[in-house]
């Protein structure tokens, strides 16, 4: 008995060590934003009909991921692929990043999307990106009828409109305030509106040369409309999450929400598929016209430059981005905003509400990637202690550019 | 060949002890000297390359970070909420336990049953609890306190945190409480009562006394949890809302992993080890002084 089980075990181990011979090389990817993992197994599977050989293992997680690649990176165990998010970070990894700009898929990504993947310098392409995305406030169309009032694109109309909305019985805003993310990707349509060079300003704060009570964009506005969002929003704001988010929209509880973007809307259709959801412009300030939707890729997909099998996940990445399959991938699978240039657009309102709209009144530049997520977990901190009333505008502005120099500086 | 006794336990005592030494030195000391290493660094813990910068990174903490010494105050503040409420509380408990109830051994049990839940999922679950949970309990009781913002104002968030801290780690001070209970002796208390002692000047002038060693080890086990308490904060509030329940260990964790300063963070570890090593032995020094024994 006893020897046949080792003869059995030795059979096993024998072919085990033969299959990972004929397997010629394997791929690892380790990545976040667990949102595209159905997505990306089944691009996996394609890609196995397309080169039998090259096994992937794709591995993705969200709570803690710059944590855990970083002990990765440091054990000898870069994946093949990993993640990042672009334009500051970018430099942060690119010892451990290869440079694409020679390869076939430079030519097929959308020039948004190159320009945020490029080095301190502005060389290179140091990454690829799993989406293109639209930054700008969801929401529920049909509260707005409801209410009988437009989506506000001013910050007077926007008091205008909580009035209504709260005489029609309807909460106006599903805060997100418990996500510290939610902070930057609002915040950055405040930046936008106070300068034309936004990469220049962020540098100017990193340096401790800017307030942001000369801005009055940043220092009046950005304020009033966290405070407007604040007093108008569920019940704890400071608990209010993505998932928050999600219910409220497609529950029509609340008709708008912060800080979210097309990213959410898979999980607004699960609840209602018959939702009538929408993407504009957050209201910035007095003047209509800077109420615009925000476009550009804020992760990056970085492949080491360490890899042991460096042209098969070269290989992957080109047939991913300019192959048929590939192409339409993102649109029909993933459902995201084409990185690739491509003329279809994913079937999912928001995606096509902010290309509709960035049509009409053109983007904001995204600001978002010019600070580290570091800093940007602080600053979501600083911001939830305003509101939370822990401390003044003031002190939350010194704070801030504190920080700014201290972590980005 | 004969190897005679002495040698042979000897080498078996190495020999047995050896796997725990290699393991606790690959997964305890190595990790502190090496961090010790980066400690005296400039790293991100990214970059292949730290730079030696001496001791900059201790004189930052001493004198430039305020946030540091917050977030010391905080903890020995949930540190003091914590000895008190699982110390007394379980010692009620234990008492009540060690009654003859009919229900004393499942009750014992289920004090227990949080104790081996792990903490994160304890965090999770309390959070749920303290979200969606409360917000049904207020729909149906209509009583004020289930509408507050447990873990999103900031005022009463750190209560929420030491409720949930507590809450799981009860059933352990219990049990020793309960041993500790168990192994007085009944005549002593017998002969209290001959001599007319009542219910209460029992508890503190017999019970009390010779619980000397339990209360010195669970005094030590709070202590040293609370200081460490960490996993709970990140399930629970991750240290906000606006930074408000940032721990010390949190507040490294974050130094070294989100905010890239993986040396600042070392030594901000080693100043709190140099904390913790100096109450931990105080407190026991004092506890001990104060046992009785028969």
């Amino acid at each position: 008995m006893k020897r046949a089980l080792s003869v059995f075990l030795a059979i096993i181990l024998l072919f085990s060590s033969i299959s990972t011979v004929v397997a010629a090389s394997e791929l690892n990817i380790f990545i976040s934003m667990p949102e595209y993992a159905d997505a990306m197994r089944e691009l996996i599977a394609e890609y196995k009909k397309v080169r039998p050989d090259v096994t992937i293992n794709y591995e993705t997680t969200q709570t803690d991921y710059p944590t855990l690649l970083k002990v990765k990176l440091n054990s000898g165990d870069v994946p093949d692929i990993f993640a990042s998010t672009t334009g500051k970070e970018i430099e942060v990894y690119k010892e451990y990043s290869y440079d694409l700009s020679d390869q076939p898929l430079s030519e097929a990504l959308d020039p948004s999307v190159k320009e945020s993947m490029v080095d301190a310098d502005g060389n290179g392409l140091y990454g690829i990106a799993i989406k293109g995305n639209y930054f700008g406030m969801v929401h529920n169309k049909d509260l707005f009828d409801q209410a009988g009032v437009e989506v506000p694109k001013t910050l007077d109309e926007l008091e205008e409109a909580i009035v209504k909305l709260e005489a029609a019985g309807i909460t106006p805003f599903t805060s997100g305030f418990g996500e510290w993310w939610v902070f930057k990707h609002a915040f950055q349509h405040f930046m936008a509106s106070a300068t034309d060079d936004v990469a220049g300003l962020v540098e100017k704060f990193e340096r401790g040369e800017a307030k942001l009570a000369d801005y009055p964009e940043l220092y009046e506005n950005w304020f009033r409309f966290v405070d407007l969002v604040y007093a108008h929003s569920d019940d704890k704001p400071l608990e209010a999450t993505i998932n928050n988010a999600i219910v409220n929209i497609a529950l029509g509880r609340a008709a708008m929400a912060v800080g979210q973007g097309p990213w959410i809307e898979a999980g607004i259709v699960e609840i209602d598929p018959d939702v009538n959801i929408g993407l504009a412009g957050y209201p910035i300030s007095d003047d209509p016209a800077q109420a615009q939707v925000i476009s550009g890729a804020d992760l990056a997909l970085r492949i080491s430059n360490r890899s042991k099998n460096l042209d098969d996940v070269l290989d992957f990445v080109n047939w991913w981005h300019t192959s048929e399959y590939g192409k339409d991938w993102f649109i029909d699978v993933a459902k995201v905003v084409s990185p690739v240039i491509n003329d279809r657009m994913a079937d999912f309102e928001l995606v096509q509400d902010g290309a509709k709209q960035i049509e009409e009144n053109g983007a904001a530049p995204i600001s978002i990637i010019h600070s580290t997520d570091s800093f940007h977990m602080t600053f979501g901190e600083i911001m939830q202690a305003y509101v939370s009333g822990q401390i003044d505008r003031d002190e939350a502005c010194a704070r801030i550019e504190q920080k700014w120099v201290e972590i980005d500086g | 060949m004969k190897i005679n006794t002495k040698t042979r336990t000897k080498f078996e005592t190495v020999l047995f002890t050896l796997p725990a030494v290699i393991l606790v030195s690959m997964m305890i000391y190595i990790p502190f000297v090496s961090s010790g290493y980066y400690s005296l660094t400039k790293w991100n813990g990214i970059s292949k390359k730290a730079t030696f910068v001496g001791l900059s990174n201790f004189k930052t903490i001493l004198f430039e970070s305020p946030q540091f010494l917050k977030v010391l105050l905080f903890t020995s503040k949930y540190t003091a909420w914590f000895m008190v409420l699982s110390n007394v509380l379980a010692l009620a408990l234990a008492i009540l336990l060690v009654q003859r109830l009919k229900l004393a051994n499942f009750l014992r049990g289920l004090f227990f049953v949080p104790y081996i839940m792990s903490m994160t999922i304890v965090g999770f679950i309390w959070k749920f609890i303290f979200s969606e949970g409360f917000a049904r309990l207020f729909q149906m009781t209509q009583w004020e306190f289930f509408r507050w913002s447990w873990l999103g104002d900031s005022k009463i968030a750190f209560y929420s945190v030491v409720l949930v801290g507590v809450w799981q780690q009860l059933g352990f001070y219990i049990v020793l409480y309960i041993a500790g209970l168990q192994s007085i002796p009944p005549d002593v208390l017998e002969a209290a009562t001959v001599d007319g002692a009542g219910g209460w000047k029992r508890f503190f002038q017999i019970t009390l006394p010779l619980l000397g060693p339990s209360i010195t080890i669970c005094l030590f086990m709070s202590l040293t949890n609370a200081l460490k308490v960490f996993d709970i904060v990140l399930a629970l509030t991750q240290g906000g809302p606006g930074g408000s329940t940032y721990t010390a260990t949190l507040d490294i964790y974050r130094e070294a992993f989100q905010n890239n300063n993986y040396g600042l963070g070392s030594a901000k570890a080693l100043v709190f080890f140099l904390v913790v090593l100096l109450l931990t032995q105080l407190v026991l020094w004092f506890s001990r002084k104060r046992e009785v024994e028969i």
